[in-house]
């Protein structure tokens, strides 16, 4: 097998044109004039975005790693540039025997809270592409969770759970599900089960939206099709909707994966991380070293680790989603 | 589907959504339920499930808008949410069209670098941001919460404007470019028109993102002047004695906004999701 060597220079990849364009040498003087002024309207459109994303994510993220490296204390952030360079931070963290809790932790929180919510919402998606009468009003309804601010929510799940006249703990009783009222929050036993279902609330509406979307493109016929054949639903479902779904299934959970990973309005305001760190996740575990213990080095290095380890289980789970839904 | 569905079948499945829908929407028939019943008749052990007809009171609303600064937490959150959704609706459209029109190096590694601040946890972001915003003297200020929170959006919102652009075919703005139309006269004149439906979900998106804010408000923010409302809210929570009538009574004033906005950009939104985040 002889390779034929590449004609077009490689150069030409770089040059800010669009789609296979000519380089720039073979181009006539009015076409390079055209193409210089594309690619100043490429940029110029482009800077908005470069000029947020840069002073409010790469800045911050650059003085994220300084302090990580230099800083401490609150006090030590007025003379960073003075600090030596250490890696003692990272000695820290990576050397508390926490962190692995807290780490475990933020995935049971995570897929506590994704699993259920795609359930939810693909049940709720099927159920919504189906025509039926009221459809129209109870779509926006079953959304709505979706526009409710997280700390609403969770001032709403506080009251449900409240340990001595919550709703939740007179419905269980009343049902026979349990004896006497449970401390849901307070109780380390059920505190991470108390934060995860607020999210849940907050989180299935998004499933809907993106799987409703997805299946209202699917055409009608095919379901027509398959039921002329006599597929049953179960098959209707595996073989025509499924796979109409699951790249979007896919890409939706992980947004939302990588959304609630770093979450933070539902579990600081309903325990703050407590009981005995029963719900500190890495989100919760940042904020306390910073904000309630003004460790800012630490918690800076916490947070580089954070995403490191962010990174790590999303390409994880990248593979996992392709192999099962790709 | 409609005329091929039986009429006891279409009935089932009203039956199936209203019991799912009355399940999901509890949590907020007990927030209305709580802010009309007072505070002596839940706090017992067996709390009534409908408003009772002889103890039903709106004194919680009228004693809540007296005593806690509702209006005016309202009113910051109003002014972080409009300038942040009008912000990154601009500077999204802009991006998007970028990244969907010209495929550069400088695109690609903006599109990478959209993606991956995504996985920068708000908490660690929040640090730094404090520390800049207290060198310019700007913590304490709406301004820095609103263009936090432009930064927290725009990373998705780009992405989401990416795909409605990638859906309006090139030739339109090429004829209109033959037509005597500036490149950006094009872009004004015929695309943004186009992407009405990608605006208002980029808008909508960026609205309920930031009027839920929590964290960055709660962090930029010391002085309760400043206070939005969600900030305001999470205040009650930690209090040793709450009142819940009240705060279930200012929570869903501040649902107010939103789902009005909600109720109208839903049907946008729907279709958002369809062009822009799936295939983006």
């Amino acid at each position: 097998m002889t390779t034929e060597p590449q004609r077009t220079p490689r150069r030409g990849a770089a040059e800010p044109t669009g789609q296979r364009p000519p380089t720039a040498s073979e181009r006539p003087p009015g076409l390079r004039r055209e193409h210089r002024r594309r690619s100043a309207f490429a940029y110029l459109t482009l800077s908005p975005t470069l000029a947020i994303v840069g002073l409010l994510m790469a800045y911050p993220l650059y003085v994220a790693i300084d302090l990580s490296l230099r800083g401490g204390q609150i006090a030590d952030l007025l003379n960073l540039e003075r600090n030596p360079l250490t890696l003692d931070n990272y000695g820290d963290v990576l050397g508390d025997p926490g962190l692995a809790g807290d780490i475990v932790r933020s995935i049971v929180y995570t897929l506590g809270v994704v699993i259920p919510a795609f359930a939810i919402g693909l049940g709720l998606a099927v159920l919504l592409n189906k025509a039926f009468p009221g459809r129209r009003i109870i779509r926006p309804l079953v959304l709505l969770p979706w526009a409710v601010p997280g700390v609403v929510v969770s001032a709403a799940f506080a009251w449900m759970f409240d340990a001595s006249y919550g709703v939740v703990n007179y419905l269980l009783r009343t049902v026979g599900a349990i004896d006497s009222n449970v401390a849901w929050l307070v109780d380390s036993n059920t505190a991470m089960f108390a934060v995860i279902l607020p999210t849940v609330w907050k989180y299935y509406p998004f499933f809907v939206l993106v799987l409703l979307a997805q299946l209202q493109s699917v055409p009608n016929e095919l379901y027509e099709a398959a039921r002329v054949d006599g597929a049953s639903p179960l098959r209707q479902f595996t073989h025509v909707t499924w796979p109409a779904i699951r790249t979007a299934a896919s890409l939706a959970i992980v947004i939302t994966g990588i959304g609630v990973f770093r979450e933070f309005d539902f579990i600081f305001p309903l325990t703050g991380g407590g009981p005995n760190e029963a719900t500190q996740t890495l989100a919760i575990r940042i904020y306390n070293e910073a904000f309630q213990f003004f460790e800012m080095g630490t918690a800076a290095a916490l947070g580089i680790v954070t995403m490191a380890i962010c990174g790590v289980l999303l390409k994880a789970a990248g593979r996992a989603v392709r192999r099962e839904f790709g | 589907m409609s005329t091929t569905l039986s009429r006891p079948r279409r009935w089932s499945l009203l039956a199936l959504a209203i019991a799912a829908t009355s399940v999901l929407m509890f949590p907020i028939y007990w927030m209305i339920m709580t802010s009309v019943v007072p505070s002596e008749r839940l706090l017992v052990s067996e709390p009534p499930l409908v408003p009772p007809a002889d103890a039903t009171s709106f004194s919680a609303w009228t004693s809540v808008f007296r005593d806690v600064p509702v209006l005016e937490w309202m009113r910051n959150s109003a002014i972080t949410t409009l300038g942040a959704a009008v912000i990154s609706t601009v500077v999204s459209t802009l991006g998007g069209y970028s990244l969907s029109r010209f495929r550069t190096r400088g695109q690609q590694a903006m599109g990478f670098t959209l993606l991956f601040s995504r996985m920068l946890p708000g908490t660690l972001l929040i640090i730094p941001t404090f520390v800049l915003f207290a060198n310019f003297g700007m913590v304490n200020n709406l301004w820095s919460v609103t263009l936090v929170n432009t930064a927290a959006t725009v990373p998705f919102t780009t992405w989401l404007m990416k795909g409605f652009v990638d859906a309006v075919p090139v030739e339109i703005e090429q004829a209109a470019m033959i037509d005597g139309c500036g490149r950006a006269g094009a872009l004004w004149r015929v695309i943004v028109p186009l992407l009405k439906p990608g605006i208002a979900a980029t808008f909508t998106y960026a609205s309920i993102l930031t009027w839920g804010d929590f964290l960055f408000a709660r962090t930029l923010m010391g002085n309760p002047d400043g206070w939005t409302v969600t900030v305001g809210i999470a205040s009650f929570i930690g209090e040793f004695s709450v009142d819940w009538s009240g705060l279930m009574a200012v929570g869903l004033t501040s649902m107010v906004p939103m789902i009005i906005l909600f109720l109208f950009l839903e049907p946008f939104l729907t279709k958002g999701m369809t062009t822009g985040s799936v295939k983006g």
